[in-house]
């Protein structure tokens, strides 16, 4: 229970000296600041750093094992003498696909509430040619308005259209249509690795920022790919694009236990950015935990001060009855009150600042798209923590100064004047 | 409300008190004395004589090394420290030679002090009382005033005003007029003889000026922490407020 007197004197005391009161509420306001900042700062940085690892990729890929033709010394029953004889034969490649799709396109949604998106895709290896001209690309056959939902290409249309795509029309990115010289409505012929010839229309130019995707990827109907690649009516692979990524990797070995397929997470391909992007957070946590400390102290050394010069007051009082209790409030109250508005102060000012540098952009690309320069990731629960982190601080730091404030010796400070 | 006279509000039975330390140094030694209310008790002696002590001894603020102090019945060493301070902040008043009021509040908020530790109801219970013995005291016109904007002699007014606002059984004042000239000294001494003829309350008030002791009702001289003398002037007297 918090006393009224106790209140009512911890409070006096702060506005009478404001001075010291804004001191110490700009210590933690610094603080609190800062932590906000580096948080939603290095938070940001991260987020655009794995959006750049797998904004172009699903987060989880399901498809067909790859069969690993196997010598006929290699069977099991070779081993008891019996001659086997065969044919040496060229096989054609053999195709990793997925027949019944369909049926896991629907039922995967079910396995996990962290699955957001579910693509088909069948996606191969091709030339693009134009006049004389060649380069190996991966067409990727899709549903656009299903396929959007893993890799958002609509909203970084340059011109034309993603959604609603024809049979016969492809999307390209933007330096594969510079690089043939491609508008919207020219003609691109396609060649599958197995020979197949398809002619496109190119319908849309986009720029995703991913410079694979950008320069050679072919965006057509799943329909169409299908044919291009031979695969009939089924798909190569099943994307899925998860609402929390860092669980990727456990989601895909659940998956892999319901479907007869195997399945990758985009983390088991990419470790050392994993790595990297932990020890980021460990650095950026010391950061954090230092400063923190260091408000800590901050609020501590002032308030020690406090009572080193309130002594008298602090003999008084206890003299005239306040008891051990009522005095430690006192200084508990004032560091909490401190701590808390000083951390209000700090959060608005980190917010402020975040917002502001958040809106200086920079062009990125010649297509003219903009990108910010620093990357925040502001999050109503970062500014809580901050806050909440300081309200603790300077209670525990106010604690020690306040301790020693209702062990004061009313004797002896009266008598040492 | 004036007190009836005569009963005993504070006894010390056989109190010692030596401080410890390289050298134990007595401070109080034997020391027998009952403090009735309504009495006005000056404690007289030279420097290191052990009345600050005494006063201390008294006010729980210090424990006796052997012997009993006895208060509102209760033998103080039964109490524990809260219900030590509970009893100092209902029971008594102090008066010290400097008189430590809080800068942060206005001369009335000051004088309600005792009152604000108790709590609300004591606070609304004694408000207008309080303010009647700042009147008495020539504070009326400045309640709002802060310490600092105070004449020293004012200040240790407020301070005797808080010592009584809880409206205690016996008020200890420390040197209360050390830090004053002798004009100011004598009239904040004069207004402590009058508050306790007003209002009942028994004063012992420790000093080294002896004219001041001429205005007690009793007066007890103190000598290398021994009582050598304890006489009554006059009997006490109680007058309403």
């Amino acid at each position: 229970m918090i006393d009224r007197f106790s209140l009512s004197v911890a409070i006096r005391h702060l506005l009478f000296y404001k001075g010291q009161t804004l001191l110490t509420m700009g210590v933690v306001a610094v603080s609190v600041t800062l932590i906000i900042f580096l948080g939603a700062l290095i938070g940001g940085l991260q987020k655009r750093l794995i959006s750049s690892v797998t904004g172009a990729i699903p987060h989880v890929v399901i498809r067909q094992p790859e069969r690993q033709p196997v010598a006929a010394w290699e069977v099991a029953a070779a081993t008891d003498g019996t001659l086997y004889l065969g044919e040496r034969v060229k096989l054609q490649q053999q195709k990793r696909k997925i027949e019944d799709w369909q049926i896991w396109e629907g039922r995967l949604p079910s396995y996990s509430e962290n699955i957001r998106a579910v693509s088909p895709v069948v996606e191969g290896q091709a030339f693009v040619n134009r006049n004389e001209k060649r380069k190996a690309v991966s067409v990727v056959g899709m549903f656009p308005e299903k396929h959007n939902a893993v890799v958002d290409i609509q909203s970084k249309l340059v011109r034309g259209r993603f959604f609603g795509l024809n049979g016969g029309e492809a999307v390209i990115g933007f330096k594969l249509a510079e690089e043939f010289g491609l508008g919207l409505g020219d003609k691109i012929r396609v060649v599958s690795a197995d020979g197949n010839v398809a002619n496109y229309t190119v319908a849309g130019i986009f720029d995703t920022g991913f410079s694979v995707v950008d320069s050679s990827t072919v965006f057509v109907p799943l329909r169409d790919a299908q044919s291009l690649f031979g695969v009939g009516n089924a798909v190569t692979t099943i994307g899925l694009k998860l609402k929390r990524i860092f669980e990727a990797k456990d989601l895909a070995q659940q998956i892999a236990l319901q479907v007869p397929y195997e399945t990758r997470s985009w983390m088991e391909d990419n470790q050392q950015l994993l790595s990297g992007l932990r020890a980021q957070s460990q650095s950026s946590n010391l950061i954090l935990v230092f400063t923190t400390i260091a408000a800590g102290f901050g609020i501590a050394s002032i308030m020690i001060t406090s009572v080193v010069t309130r002594l008298r007051e602090i003999g008084i009082l206890k003299a005239v009855g306040a008891t051990n209790r009522q005095i430690l409030q006192i200084f508990a109250i004032e560091g909490t009150l401190l701590a808390f508005f000083g951390a209000v102060a700090g959060a608005i000012q980190g917010i402020a600042l975040s917002l502001i540098l958040y809106s200086i952009r920079t062009q990125v690309s010649e297509t003219g798209r903009t990108a910010e320069v620093f990357p925040f990731d502001l999050t109503p629960d970062l500014v809580i923590r901050a806050v909440v982190i300081a309200v603790l601080v300077g209670l525990a730091a106010s604690w020690y100064p306040a301790w020693r404030a209702a062990r004061v010796n009313a004797i002896e400070v009266i008598r040492g004047v | 409300m004036a007190k009836q006279s005569g009963e005993v509000v504070c006894e010390l039975k056989h109190v010692d008190k030596v401080y410890e330390g390289a050298v134990p140094t007595p401070a109080l030694l034997d020391i027998n004395l009952q403090v009735r209310r309504g009495e006005f008790l000056v404690v007289l002696g030279a420097s290191g004589s052990g009345k600050t002590t005494l006063l201390n001894v008294m006010g729980l603020l210090d424990t006796p090394t052997s012997g009993q102090v006895w208060l509102a019945g209760r033998n103080a060493a039964d109490l524990s420290e809260e219900q030590r301070a509970a009893l100092r902040s209902r029971y008594m008043g102090f008066v010290f030679q400097f008189h430590y009021l809080l800068p942060e509040f206005t001369v009335l908020e000051n004088a309600l002090l005792p009152c604000n530790i108790v709590g609300k109801q004591m606070v609304s219970a004694n408000r207008e009382r309080v303010k009647e013995l700042l009147e008495r005291v020539g504070l009326g016109d400045r309640l709002k005033y802060r310490p600092s904007q105070l004449s020293g002699g004012q200040q240790q007014r407020v301070a005797i005003v808080r010592a009584l606002a809880n409206n205690p059984e016996l008020v200890l004042a420390d040197e209360p007029t050390g830090n004053l000239d002798s004009k100011n000294g004598f009239a904040v001494f004069e207004m402590m003889r009058f508050m306790n003829r007003q209002t009942g309350t028994a004063f012992v008030v420790v000093t080294h000026d002896e004219r001041l002791a001429q205005e007690a009702d009793r007066v007890v001289v103190l000598e290398d922490g021994r009582i050598v003398k304890d006489e009554v002037q006059r009997p006490a007297m109680t007058h309403e407020l």
